[in-house]
């Protein structure tokens, strides 16, 4: 995944308070006539500090995905994603914490690929008195009692909603991945017009997790993904969606594509990959050595959305040949209550082959733009 | 039986103006039912409704048990595993200009979207982008407001206009539906801090629970836990004896109203008795009789019903004004709409005109069929036996009376009970008419004869003479005219009370914000202090608590500058109290003794921050601040209990010594400008409540106007049937050369003479019914003591009324007179 | 004559609230036949109302008791006597007692009804033998005194009872009305065959009777002749 893309989302999300700086810029107060930090040049990578937030960019996410096994051999896949969104460079009332600077937002779902069920909720607070919270110098996120929190190199997540549960900690099993030129993500042709991005895309993951059904939290294992990224920038008004796969190969090779995919039709030409070797070496992929097919659509009934269900990847480059299919058709969620757009984002699974050997693949995929709406906020 | 039933129901079209004002009695009567019915329905459904929308979808509020909590109990919350929303709340009031105070709701927009839908729609994504604007004006503009449609249109606001209020202007970015009545401020949480100076807190969270008694058990201590259940409850306690009130108000009017339908009913047995007899004799049975009476009532009754029913539904949207108005005054703000149009007004009054027709005219009916044919066929009237019926009905009233004074005596059981007591001393006294015309009768003579010669002395025995009929006549305008006198003087009396209370306990020689919707910053507090000539400050603050489950209030003063200043009234105990308030006693209202039953010594337990405390209360002090009972303390003593340094008001009190009071005047108000708070003096402050206090009364003084309107139709019905009845005597009169203007006069004279009876009966009565409503009511629904004050006022304006009232039954009847009297003969129909 | 149509037994009433000690009827014993005409005289107040009133079944006796056609009628209960007045008793009063609000023939027919009858032609043939055809439409205050009295006997007789009683039906009227009513009323009778008691203090009733009766102080007196009464 791209920077750009992410932060599309976001912004998406809250265009309508980017709308109003516009607005707002002309009145008296001089809400938004903030600058803003551009992720214009190559950074000084200095962990743990830049797990943390960059309050001086606008947006910023923390992005986790896994898929995971109960003891008993039950496949569960979850999704927990926490975005600041910076209103304000500056408090009105640095002394009063509902006096709005950022608004945090976050996104947690479970699907249970047995039962085929999946659950999902976002919320969305102020910083508050205590409510929710991206530290500066070591990651921990809080968004209401949702968090991630990293301690001595092992992130901690928790979420729980209705019944549905996660709490799970995190170890890096690969050194992490710099997207883009030493972390720096273009996303498109002009000036500017990118992010800074990491990724841990190797997290050994253990934990428990719930669904309403359960009657007690069930011990899991599998492996997780994790996507930093952060900038200042506005997504083109040409974009439509984009395809984004977080794929881990059974012969210990992770794959990460994204399709930024425009209005007319086209895919935009800065959509690009990283292939994560099982040593943690890493490579970017260019548009062109990536090809990808869609063999089956499903559509939502809620949404009347159509989207693809199945794909063909090959990487001749890297010897990859693989099928990927969604494991629950279902895994829509409508994020009422924060961004307010509906995207598809769930488990997948496959096989294929990998530099001439037979492995099998699971992941994560996210599909946004297919239910409409989506362009039309730009 | 359809001749029977035809014979009778031709009288209806025969006598139509006798028809006329038998339907407007039965109509008013049945309409003032209705719309104080509909009146209070909706105001107790608007209520409904605006606790509802506020509501939510919120299971719970929590609170500190005084004053505000603090923000950072919202962590807890969110870290509480039962807790599934939660959402901070301030919530207060704002005068707006040129309206009552409204609610005014701090709210965070991002939680309060899983509780409310209100700021769920602002900020939405969309292409609306003035709706985008708004919810970023509304984060980052101190200023900016959410306004309800309904204030939008009462107060012609749009997105971009401004609000002017007493906390300054505002300025609209969304209007928002609101399905309930109440006008609704709306502002960002951050906001209404820094406007009501509250940073670092907030009035409450309301809160989706799922686990209630786990959640109840984590915070039992130094929090009030409220469910929307036991939040409607104290609410309708709240409003408890207010609906009461109302209740009892409507419920004096159906009495007034059955009494005239009993007086209708009179007249067409007595108009009927001959006809019965007829019917009798040539084989009619006493049941198809008294069917087709029945019948005839019936249609009357229905018809009245229809009539009342709609008069009662467009009463209601005046009532429902005054109700509201007395809501908002006293509890909280409230613009009832009226009710729409319903069907059932109509079947309720078909019902209520039936129902109160079958009732009234039992005693006709039970007369019709007792009838003797023999006695009626000779042309015998029933008043041959009147006055020993009269007799044997004042000893039924005398029964009536004494068990009233029983069901008095045990009115502490139930209000209930008292106004059943009432309502027997009501009946009862009613039943004296007859007895009291006969004994009138004499004096009555000498001076209608003296004054108005022989029509007059006729007049008079014509009252006498008729006194089946009259006297019921007598006795309906008495009620009516009773309750103007009882209703009256309670209020006179409560007034007086009022007066008196003010001026032992509000002392002060200026006041400062009072007004409710401010609170004092400490700071001026400090300020003042340090002004040479104050005597002392009384620091006011008082916040509602639930006492063993029912709504009460906390009040914190400043005991020394009371005991200094103050002469309260004590009910028990005296100016020595204080020293014990002092030093950590309560003292408490006299209305909180009597509803909780709490004596002088004994201890009352209070939830405070750290948990329950027990309060020794060395005093109990007369109050109409409050009907729910207060629990009065130092500021010291409330300050170690609750933690909550929220002042209220602040009472100034002036050294007599100083010479200078006006200069010291002028600088306390000009320090309060510079803080933007109002200020009243001891006369505007008194004047005000006393303001209030009227508003609060303005329903009961439309119900007795209308218990004289359905009155005077009573009377001028039994004056049309007098005549009506009489006509061959006209004709006799006319025979032995009376003239017209006799026949006039003796008509005014009937009618005087029985508004005169009647006005006489109710100073009595009246004044017994205002001890009544004082002694019994009040004390039983308000639970304080009113002193009775005698005052002229009202028995001048019901005499005025009885005199009016009189003049205009007789109207109509002389009307007719002047018109058909030339032609009048002396013969049977 | 036919067989006995009313007779009373020791018939004694006490009126509690009148004057004196209240005795209205002091012991009657009496036998009238069927189709027999009796007049009955007497001063006001001698107790000849009541005497109606208690064969009418309209008010009960202190003391003694009525049988009309062989019947006890307090026996008959209040139902049998509603019965017994609807079916065989006619009623002509001194005032008439039309009811104010019916019209001449809705009158007459009200009788009927209550027969359970609902047949209009008998009511205005009644109408028709009592000279009144055409004013069938009529309210009783649109009629004169003796065509009320006329709508007051057709009313009585429209059922044809056996038993017709009369309180002064010419009290009320002049006396060429009154003779005319006479005639017609007697004449009515006895072309039904109904037995007629006419209470009256006016003569000449005297002499379309059958039989004559005195009533003094609340007892009865049989008279032989008119001439008898006149004295």
């Amino acid at each position: 995944m791209r920077p750009g893309h992410r932060s599309s989302f976001i912004i998406v999300a809250m265009a309508a308070l980017a709308l109003l700086c516009a607005a707002a810029a002309a009145s008296p107060g001089g809400l938004c006539a903030e600058e803003w930090r551009q992720a214009a040049s190559q950074r000084q990578w200095s962990f743990p500090r830049d797990h943390g937030s960059h309050g001086e960019y606008r947006t910023e996410w923390w992005y986790f995905t896994g898929n995971l096994r109960g003891n008993d051999g039950k496949r569960y896949g979850y999704q927990l994603t926490f975005f600041r969104y910076g209103l304000a460079t500056k408090p009105k009332q640095p002394e009063n914490p509902w006096s709005v600077r950022d608004i945090y937002l976050a996104h947690f779902a479970v699907t249970d690929i047995g039962k085929g069920t999946f659950r999902y909720r976002d919320i969305v607070s102020r910083k508050g008195p205590g409510l929710a919270a991206a530290k500066e110098g070591r990651m921990d996120v809080r968004v209401l009692n949702w968090s991630a929190v990293m301690s001595s190199g092992r992130i901690e997540l928790r979420a729980d909603h209705e019944g549905t549960e996660l709490s799970v900690h995190l170890t890096p099993m690969k050194p992490l991945a710099l997207h883009g030129a030493g972390g720096l993500s273009k996303k498109g042709p002009a000036p500017g017009q990118a992010s800074y991005y990491y990724s841990f895309t190797n997290l050994k993951t253990e934990g428990t997790i719930k669904t309403p059904d359960m009657v007690a939290p069930a011990s899991v294992r599998g492996t997780s993904w994790f996507d930093q990224e952060f900038g200042s920038n506005q997504l083109a008004k040409d974009q439509a969606g984009w395809d984004w796969f977080a794929l881990h190969l059974s012969d210990g090779r992770d794959l990460m594509v994204y399709y930024l995919r425009k209005k007319d039709g086209t895919v935009e030409k800065e959509s690009s990959g990283t292939l994560v070797e099982r040593d943690g070496t890493s490579r970017s992929l260019r548009l062109a050595e990536i090809e990808m097919k869609v063999l089956s659509y499903w559509t939502s009934k809620k949404s009347s959305g159509r989207y693809p269900a199945a794909w063909r990847i090959r990487i001749p480059s890297a010897a990859i040949d693989i099928t990927a299919s969604a494991l629950v058709a279902n895994q829509e969620l409508f994020t009422t209550a924060s961004t307010g757009i509906t995207y598809w984002e769930g488990a997948v699974g496959g096989r294929g082959t990998s530099n001439g050997n037979e492995v099998a693949l699971e992941g994560y995929v996210e599909l946004t733009g297919y239910a409409g709406a989506l362009g039309g906020v730009f | 039986m359809k001749g029977v039933v035809r014979s009778f129901l031709r009288y209806l079209v025969r006598r139509k103006s006798l028809s006329i004002l038998q339907l407007l009695g039965i109509a008013f009567g049945v309409a003032a039912v209705v719309g104080m019915t509909l009146a209070s329905r909706s105001a107790l459904q608007g209520l409904g409704n605006a606790v509802d929308f506020l509501r939510g979808g919120a299971t719970h509020t929590l609170e500190r048990p005084a004053g505000p909590m603090e923000e950072r109990v919202l962590a807890s919350l969110m870290a509480d595993p039962a807790v599934k929303h939660f959402a901070p709340v301030i919530d207060r009031k704002v005068r707006l200009e040129g309206w009552e105070q409204v609610r005014f709701l701090g709210v965070d927009p991002f939680l309060d979207r899983d509780v409310r839908s209100i700021t769920a729609r602002i900020g939405s994504s969309g292409k609306d982008n003035v709706r985008e604007e708004a919810f970023s004006s509304f984060l980052f503009d101190p200023r900016a407001v959410l306004v309800d449609e309904n204030l939008a249109r009462n107060m012609r606001l749009s997105p971009g206009s401004t609000l002017q209020t007493s906390q300054g202007p505002f300025r609209v970015v969304h209007v928002f539906p609101n399905p309930s009545g109440e006008p609704l401020v709306i502002i960002d949480i951050g906001h209404a801090q820094e406007l009501f100076r509250m940073k670092g807190y907030i009035d409450r969270a309301d809160l989706v629970v799922t686990d209630e008694e786990a959640f109840r058990g984590r915070w039992a201590t130094g929090f009030r836990l409220e469910s929307g259940r036991q939040h409607a409850l104290t609410l309708s306690a709240l409003l408890g004896a207010f609906k009461l009130n109302l209740q009892a108000l409507s419920l004096f009017a159906l009495f007034v109203g059955v009494f005239l339908i009993y007086n209708t009913a009179m007249f067409a047995v007595v108009s009927r008795r001959r006809d019965a007899g007829v019917l009798l004799s040539i084989g009619a049975s006493r049941g198809q009789i008294a069917a087709a009476f029945l019948i005839e009532v019936l249609i009357l009754g229905a018809a009245g019903g229809v009539l009342g029913g709609v008069l009662g539904f467009l009463l209601s949207g005046f009532l429902v004004k005054i109700v509201g108005n007395t809501i908002s005054t006293l509890y909280f703000f409230l613009r009832p709409e009226a009710l729409p149009w319903s069907f059932w007004n109509l079947a309720g009054g078909v019902l209520l005109g039936t129902a109160a027709s079958i009732i009234g005219s039992m005693p006709s009916l039970i007369e019709l069929r007792r009838i003797q044919p023999v006695l009626v066929l000779r042309g015998r009237t029933a008043s041959r036996g009147a006055s020993k019926r009269a007799r044997a009905i004042a000893v039924s009233g005398a029964f009536c009376l004494a068990a009233a004074a029983g069901l008095f005596s045990l009115s502490f059981l139930h209000v209930y009970v008292g106004f059943a007591g009432a309502f027997a001393f009501l009946l009862g006294s009613s039943l004296f008419a007859g007895f009291i015309i006969i004994l009138c009768t004499p004096a009555a003579k000498y001076i209608f004869s003296r004054v108005m010669g022989l029509s007059g002395k006729i007049a008079v025995g014509n009252i006498r003479e008729n006194l089946g009929r009259t006297s019921v006549a007598v006795a309906a305008f008495m009620i009516a005219l009773s309750m103007s006198i009882g209703l009256g003087s309670m209020i006179d009396s409560f007034r007086s009370s009022l007066l008196w209370w003010m001026d032992s306990q509000l002392r002060g020689d200026l006041y400062i914000s009072t007004k409710g919707d401010v609170n004092v910053p400490e700071e001026l507090y400090e300020e003042l202090k340090g002004i040479r000539g104050i005597g002392g400050i009384d620091v006011f603050r008082s916040v509602p608590m639930t006492f063993r489950g029912r709504p009460a209030s906390i009040t914190s003063i400043d005991a020394s500058v009371l005991q200094r200043y103050d002469r309260f009234g004590w009910f028990e105990g005296g100016g020595e109290n204080w020293e014990a308030v002092k030093r950590g006693s309560v003292v408490i209202s006299e209305s909180f003794s009597r509803r909780f039953n709490v004596k002088k010594g004994d201890v009352v337990t209070i939830e405070g921050a750290d948990g329950p405390v027990g309060l020794h209360v060395t005093g109990i002090y007369y109050d109409y601040a409050s009907e729910h009972g207060v629990v009065m303390m130092d500021r010291s003593t409330y300050l170690g209990l609750f933690r909550d340094r929220t002042i209220n008001s602040l009472g100034i009190f002036i050294d007599e010594s100083g010479a200078d009071h006006a200069r010291i005047i002028e600088e306390v108000k000009q320090r309060a400008r510079s803080y933007n708070l109002p200020f009243a003096t001891r006369e505007e402050f008194h004047k005000r409540i006393l303001h209030i206090f009227d508003s609060t009364f303005a329903v009961t003084r439309s119900m007795r106007i209308l218990a004289v309107i359905v009155a005077f139709f009573g009377m001028a019905g039994a004056l049309m049937t007098l005549f009506v009845e009489r006509r061959k005597e006209f004709g006799i009169f006319r025979a032995l050369g009376f003239t017209t203007g006799d026949v006039a006069r003796m008509t005014v004279a009937e009618s005087l003479g029985m508004g005169l009876i009647s006005f006489f009966m109710s100073t009595v009565v009246g004044t017994v019914f205002a001890v009544i409503l004082i002694k019994v009511i009040n004390l039983q629904s308000f639970n304080w003591t009113i002193f009775y004050h005698f005052s002229a006022g009202p028995y001048a304006v019901t005499a005025l009324t009885a005199l009016a009232a009189s003049l205009a039954a007789a109207a109509y009847p002389v009307w007719s007179v002047l018109r058909k009297y030339p032609v009048m003969q002396i013969r049977e129909e | 004559m036919g067989p006995v149509m009313i007779r009373t037994y020791d018939l004694w009433k006490q009126y509690e609230d009148e004057g004196h000690d209240g005795m209205a009827l002091r012991g009657i014993n009496l036998e009238i036949k069927k189709g027999q005409i009796v007049t009955l005289f007497g001063k006001s107040g001698s107790g000849k109302t009541t005497l109606l009133n208690l064969i009418a079944g309209l008010d009960v006796p202190t003391k003694g008791r009525v049988e009309i056609d062989g019947r006890d009628i307090e026996a008959l209960g209040e139902a049998g006597r509603t019965l017994l007045r609807r079916n065989k008793l006619g009623f002509v009063f001194q005032f008439f007692n039309l009811l104010p609000t019916l019209t001449a023939l809705e009158n007459i027919m009200l009788s009927l009804e209550l027969a359970g009858m609902n047949d209009k032609r008998p009511a205005l043939e009644a109408l028709e033998h009592v000279g009144l055809a055409g004013k069938e439409g009529r309210f009783p205050h649109e009629l004169s005194g003796g065509e009320q009295q006329r709508v007051a006997i057709a009313r009585a007789l429209v059922k044809k009872p056996p038993v017709i009683l009369a309180d002064e039906p010419t009290g009320n009227l002049d006396s060429a009305t009154g003779t005319q009513i006479l005639d017609l009323l007697v004449k009515r009778c006895r072309d039904n065959e109904a037995t007629l008691i006419m209470v009256s203090h006016a003569l000449n009733t005297c002499e379309y009777a059958d039989r004559v009766l005195r009533m003094i102080d609340g007892r009865i007196v049989e008279e032989r002749s008119c001439e008898d009464l006149a004295r």
